[in-house]
């Protein structure tokens, strides 16, 4: 490899390289590590459902199926068989793929909002069979006593560790979905949002395409859920309610879809700013509602370019823009 | 076991098949006209069970009032919610519509916990339709009994309106081309105003209904919408025969299925759902190339 394209390689991923040290002090930054945990789990799912969305064009309501099915499926295989910490996330992430092929080969076969109605359905399903199956989930209560077990004589006890370990997994989870999205792939997810049909007509098998993408993004989600779970140490029936499915797409909606960047930030603000709202804890679903609100109507290509556009109009920072 | 129980269990499957025959009708038509698909329609059906619980309980008014009044009141809220939000974003992909009713739903559902707490409130059957009929084969509620009357009265109601009034006309005219019917100097906006009230209106007269049955909470509707939209994906979205057909069929898988397997009858309807998907993708009614 010569040495420009080894160049090319930090240059096309400057962002990468901007935000990855960033990340490496936010835990002393916010008002207590495991903050900045939760941060980064959530970009994590944010991450993946960018890549069915905002390349898509696929809004799911059922995202936090594969959130929940990644937290309870990783929590029961660390309780139950004691198995090391990967085999409990690559378990969890498993159980959620499966999961996740049938309701995508049944949900990709209808457009549009139908889809999102058949994902929202499905999403009630497993919160309510959850709900009910109180012998293996805890039903209401929760899923307790998710251990953390050490990654040989690296000790995941401590919050800041379980951040390092969380940011390493963020990392190369952002390197995974970079390199798809600037695939020939992940050209093609891009093709099917601007116009199925003519991506049809060349010759892809579109619902194909649109299963791998629910694929990849239910992988994400798998994965934030399984951490979230190591971040908790439990796992609360919300992580399956529709509310978990709305968040992440307002997290994408404020961060600006179809950015990858845009949906990380969104998510860990928006997980911030609930953090710095836990005095008001039982009014979040109402500031909630009222973000959804105002971002829908007013915020749809993401905070930071509305913002940049309204005090800094095209041109008004250098020409040419 | 028990024919006789059967029989109940069949009626109260066509009673609970009302309240979603009374939602996917409202869902159904806002869909066809406006492209929405209303997320805040369940939240909206909890208003029309607070408001009639307002009047009812809190300032004891006569039942029958608050049956005609929290419609209308629950239709205004609607035609304010069109003409002041929704309207902002009809130029754009559809889905921003349908995040901003989810958002209105997470909304009205907050500020009703905030004003009334969230905890269940009782709501008494009204004093004229105590007791039972008798069938001839069973005793049947006169309340549930008046629920299936009214539901049967609306769903002929809503038939007649859009095929043999003028506005229905426009109406159906506007669910297959509402820039054609603009075009032709029909005030298309006023029409969507309209559609959005009726629609809110419907969901607000099943939640006055649905309160007697249950003790009304401020989450009342997320479990209902979600069953209401199997119905349309069953039923088929934009048609009322869809509503109709798919109403009762989940109605009675539901209240059919705790007869035999309690735990899991809720979880029969999606898995009726994902049959359906599998042999006829766009439900039983569906049209091709409908809002796809």
């Amino acid at each position: 490899m010569s040495e420009r394209k080894k160049l090319g390689f930090f240059i096309e991923r400057w962002h990468f390289f901007l935000i990855i040290p960033l990340l490496i002090v936010l835990p002393f930054l916010t008002p207590h590590h495991s903050l900045a945990s939760e941060m980064l789990i959530f970009a994590i799912f944010a991450m993946g459902y960018d890549i069915l969305f905002g390349y898509t064009g696929l809004l799911s309501f059922g995202h936090a199926i594969f959130f929940g099915a990644g937290a309870y499926g990783s929590g029961l295989i660390l309780i139950k068989f004691q198995a090391p910490l990967f085999i409990g996330l690559l378990g969890g992430i498993f159980l959620s793929l499966i999961i996740a092929l049938i309701i995508g080969f049944l949900s990709v076969r209808r457009k549009g909002i139908y889809f999102v109605m058949v994902t929202l359905a499905f999403c009630q399903m497993f919160y309510f069979i959850a709900f009910k199956w109180t012998s293996l989930t805890g039903g209401d209560n929760g899923l307790h006593g998710v251990p953390r077990p050490s990654i040989g004589t690296f000790n995941l006890d401590s919050e800041l560790h379980l951040y390092y370990f969380i940011l390493i997994l963020f990392a190369i989870s952002l390197l995974l979905a970079l390199r798809i999205v600037h695939s020939p792939f992940g050209r093609t997810l891009q093709s099917l949002k601007s116009n199925e049909d003519r991506a049809k007509s060349i010759g892809f098998n579109t619902d194909r395409f649109k299963l791998i993408s629910f694929l990849i993004s239910a992988f994400f989600g798998a994965l934030a859920g399984g951490l979230y779970a190591l971040h908790l140490n439990f796992v609360p029936l919300e992580t399956l309610h529709i509310m978990t499915s709305g968040d992440v797409v307002i997290m994408s909606i404020i961060g600006g879809i179809g950015t990858l960047y845009g949906p990380i930030f969104g998510a860990m603000l928006l997980v911030y700013l609930k953090n710095l709202m836990s005095g008001w804890t039982e009014q979040w679903n109402f500031i909630m509602g009222i973000l959804f609100i105002t971002s829908v109507l007013t915020l749809r290509r993401g905070i930071l370019v509305e913002l940049k556009d309204r005090f800094f109009p095209k041109g008004s920072l250098w020409k040419g823009d | 076991m028990d024919i006789h129980f059967l029989f109940i269990q069949l009626f109260n499957g066509l009673v609970l098949g009302s309240f979603y025959i009374l939602l996917s009708l409202g869902l159904t038509i806002i869909f066809g006209m406006l492209g929405v698909v209303n997320f805040a329609h369940g939240a909206i059906y909890m208003l029309g069970a607070y408001a009639a619980y307002t009047m009812v309980e809190v300032y004891s008014w006569n039942f029958w009032v608050a049956l005609i009044l929290s419609p209308l009141i629950v239709g205004l809220i609607g035609m304010l919610i069109e003409s002041t939000l929704l309207r902002r974003l009809y130029d754009l992909p559809h889905f921003y519509n349908l995040l901003l009713t989810f958002g209105l739903m997470i909304f009205i559902e907050e500020l009703i916990r905030i004003i009334y707490s969230p905890i269940a409130k009782p709501f008494s059957t009204p004093q004229d339709l105590l007791g039972s009929v008798d069938l001839g084969f069973m005793l049947f509620p006169k309340y549930r009994l008046f629920i299936l009357g009214i539901t049967t009265f609306f769903a002929i109601g809503i038939w007649v309106f859009l095929e043999k009034t003028k506005l229905g006309a426009i109406i159906r005219a506007g669910t297959d081309d509402s820039q054609m019917v603009d075009a032709l100097g029909i005030d298309i906006s006023k029409i969507f105003t309209l559609v959005f009230g009726m629609g809110a209106g419907l969901a607000g007269i099943s939640g006055a209904l649905a309160a007697p049955l249950q003790n009304i909470f401020p989450y009342m509707g997320m479990g209902i919408l979600a069953d209401t939209f199997v119905v349309v994906i069953i039923g088929g979205m934009g048609s009322i025969g869809g509503s109709i057909l798919g109403g009762v069929i989940i109605g009675e898988l539901i209240t059919v299925g705790v007869i035999f397997w309690p735990p899991l009858a809720n979880t029969l309807i999606y898995i009726f759902m994902a049959a359906i998907l599998l042999i006829r993708p766009r439900g039983f009614f569906g049209r091709a190339r409908f809002f796809e």
